[in-house]
């Protein structure tokens, strides 16, 4: 299946996968994958904005291609990089074989010596990939005018081999954790979606699918106990990979109950500051009473 | 299954209504976007309240902060008692109010707005003191102007520089520049003749700006205003706060081209001018809505304020200890300094922060606020 002909065809298929999307972020990807926009997904830490396009890539039979932005990333990181050292040895062997062919040049910057990076190899699979640009927010804002310019119009331009151009572009997931606010612009070319915290039901049902030895008890518990973390005031409030690492460690000790003495032995699971951990500790009795 | 062209026309004219009505709300509706939400809406279900509103949504808002603002304005639109509406989507008022409550729930409780009502809330009943009242900025005297200008034009900001990660051809550096040996070594017949390099670049540091606009800094409070204007003018990457008993981030509303309206955009914002002060409060919605997310990392941060805290000196205390792990530097200004050299801060949030400041200078005049603008090259 690579055309969901609706919403709720495609939130089954995620569902499927592996993946449970709300309304809203099911309504986002269908639009994204009908009119071939980019989609940026905002959202807190640990709410599974890298897991979708994985997801995508699976359910519809497309190889992921990811993009890790880092501070300081370049150009020639994202797009391509011509194999310097393969060229120099190249010349090398050239001249000392005094070899007068008339194409070596050519060759010299032909596919043969050209590394392709993720932006690139997209725009060469077209719509058979999905292309997840990750913390596109940790990237500084000469790479985000950048993008914009490859995202407009799946183009790419090497002034040795000439443009390449996708005939139909790849889905493109930017995802996002608010560390600075990305450019206007950018967010122009993009379909945006927030997410949220899911609700306690969608919560437990998300571990129940992603970890089915986990009894429904326990996890009901767990995700009460994590709802009830977020309301605390903390420096790291846990997401959903938190819940479901902690209903997880839970399970793997053989617990069948969040008790006060196993919540505070496996509290390293959901809770990853010093200050934080303090505060838990002293309220983890309120923390694990019952639903 | 697309609708008859009629129809699609009637569709088309409503929605691009709906847009007009998200621009007069404030949200920055630019027509490119109403043509790509009615292009979703031929692929979704016009008369499905929820694909209308969660299409809406994913296009026409690109800011989480606006999120609460598209929720008003599509619930008085199509929710509202407009039968006309109703109609033209082909449902009648008694359908469409069952449709939304069946399958259409707009999170009312959008995160966002609600910490922001809790913090209200918690404001009021926690200082006494605070009154709640805009000071307009439209009123300036021309004298105040010239000041804002005569500023701007003296006050060169130039934040620390730090090394990134980046690197661009030099003269010098650690890292040889293949690319270029290659191109050059082609003149030579492929014999890489000389060697070239790239280095780190360099870039400012960001500087973060968080104003204290409370009752007992009134006298100056405008003034660190209009030098957090001239500030954002001068170097691209400032961020502007400003907190009483509770921190609002005016960085966008300073963008304005003439200060006169700058100013009272950000005037506006501010809800808690001239109130009581909360600084430990103030600070730690810094450190957890910005500073966690990396705002100020590596970065200048300067304090005005006069210590004059009405919190609990202990949550300062935590507050100030995380900005300084957050931040490269912390400046405070406090104007009660004045130009004595032998100061010692004797307010109780003077005393707490004091530790983890990095420099005290007093900000109370034009001299003082250049003597920052002075130091600030050589914090690193």
């Amino acid at each position: 299946m690579d055309r969901p002909e609706s919403v709720s065809e495609l939130a089954d298929a995620l569902r499927r996968g592996g993946y449970l999307a709300d309304r809203g972020l099911a309504t986002a990807l269908f639009v994204a994958l009908r009119m071939h926009r980019p989609v940026l997904l905002e959202g807190e830490v640990g709410v599974g904005k890298t897991e979708v396009a994985k997801v995508l890539a699976a359910i519809f039979g497309r190889r992921l291609i990811r993009l890790q932005c880092y501070e300081g990333i370049e150009v020639n990181q994202a797009l391509y990089e011509w194999d310097y050292a393969r060229q120099m040895l190249h010349i090398r062997a050239l001249s000392q074989q005094q070899i007068a062919d008339p194409d070596a040049v050519d060759k010299l910057f032909g596919p043969k010596f050209l590394v392709e990076r993720p932006l690139l190899e997209a725009v060469r699979a077209g719509d058979g990939a999905v292309l997840l640009i990750d913390e596109v927010d940790r990237a500084d804002d000469e790479f985000e005018a950048f993008l914009l310019e490859v995202l407009s119009d799946f183009q790419i331009s090497i002034p040795e081999i000439g443009t390449i151009k996708a005939d139909s572009p790849p889905l493109v997931i930017l995802t996002s954790n608010r560390t600075r606010e990305l450019h206007d612009a950018l967010k122009r070319r993009c379909l945006y979606h927030w997410i949220g915290y899911p609700a306690p039901d969608r919560e437990t049902e998300i571990v129940l699918l992603k970890e089915p030895g986990v009894g429904e008890a326990l996890t009901r518990k767990v995700v009460a106990a994590v709802n009830r973390l977020r309301e605390l005031d903390l420096a790291k409030p846990p997401g959903v990979a938190e819940t479901i690492d902690w209903a997880r460690t839970l399970h793997f000790l053989g617990e069948t109950d969040l008790g006060q003495a196993a919540a505070s032995d496996t509290l390293g699971a959901v809770v990853k500051e010093r200050d934080d951990l303090e505060l838990v500790r002293d309220n983890l009795a309120d923390i694990t009473s019952g639903e | 299954m697309r609708p008859p062209v009629a129809e699609r026309d009637r569709i088309v004219r409503l929605l691009v209504r709906f847009g007009s009505e998200l621009r007069a709300a404030g949200l920055a509706v630019g027509s490119g976007d109403i043509m790509s939400y009615c292009a979703a809406m031929t692929e979704l279900d016009p008369a499905d309240l929820a694909d209308l509103y969660w299409a809406g949504r994913t296009v026409l808002v690109c800011r989480r902060d606006d999120i609460a603002g598209y929720d008003r304005v599509f619930r008085r639109f199509f929710l509202g008692d407009d039968d006309q509406v109703a109609e033209l989507l082909g449902l009648n008022a008694a359908a469409a109010s069952q449709v939304s409550q069946s399958t259409l729930v707009i999170p009312a409780a959008d995160p966002g707005a609600d910490e922001r009502g809790e913090e209200a809330v918690l404001g009021l009943m926690a200082s006494g003191a605070e009154t709640l009242r805009q000071k307009s900025f439209a009123a300036c005297t021309p004298d105040e102007l010239a000041a804002v200008r005569r500023i701007m034009a003296r006050i060169r900001l130039t934040p620390p520089q730090r090394r990134t990660r980046r690197t661009r051809p030099a003269r010098r550096g650690s890292v040889p520049d293949l690319r270029r040996i290659v191109r050059r070594s082609m003149r030579m017949h492929g014999e890489p003749a000389e060697l070239c390099w790239r280095a780190r670049k360099v870039r400012p540091r960001p500087l973060i700006l968080i104003l204290d606009v409370s009752g007992s800094m009134a006298d100056y409070s405008r003034n660190l205003l209009q030098f957090a204007y001239s500030a954002r003018r001068a170097a691209a990457r400032v961020e502007v706060f400003c907190f009483g008993t509770r921190l609002t981030r005016i960085t966008r509303e300073l963008d304005h081209r003439r200060p006169d309206d700058a100013l009272a955009r950000a005037a506006r914002t501010v809800f808690d001018w001239e109130g009581g002060t909360r600084i430990g409060a103030s600070l730690e919605s810094f450190v957890r809505e910005w500073g966690r997310r990396g705002l100020c990392r590596g970065g200048i941060v300067v304090i005005c304020s006069d210590g004059l805290d009405r919190g609990d000196p202990a949550t300062l205390a935590a507050a100030m200890e995380r900005l300084a792990r957050l931040s490269y530097r912390i400046i405070w200004l406090n104007p009660h300094k004045g130009t004595d050299p032998a100061f010692r801060p004797s307010t109780l949030g003077m005393i707490v922060a004091a530790p983890h400041v990095h420099l005290l200078l007093s900000g109370h005049d034009l001299a003082s606020l250049e003597e920052l603008a002075a130091l600030l090259p050589s914090l690193n």
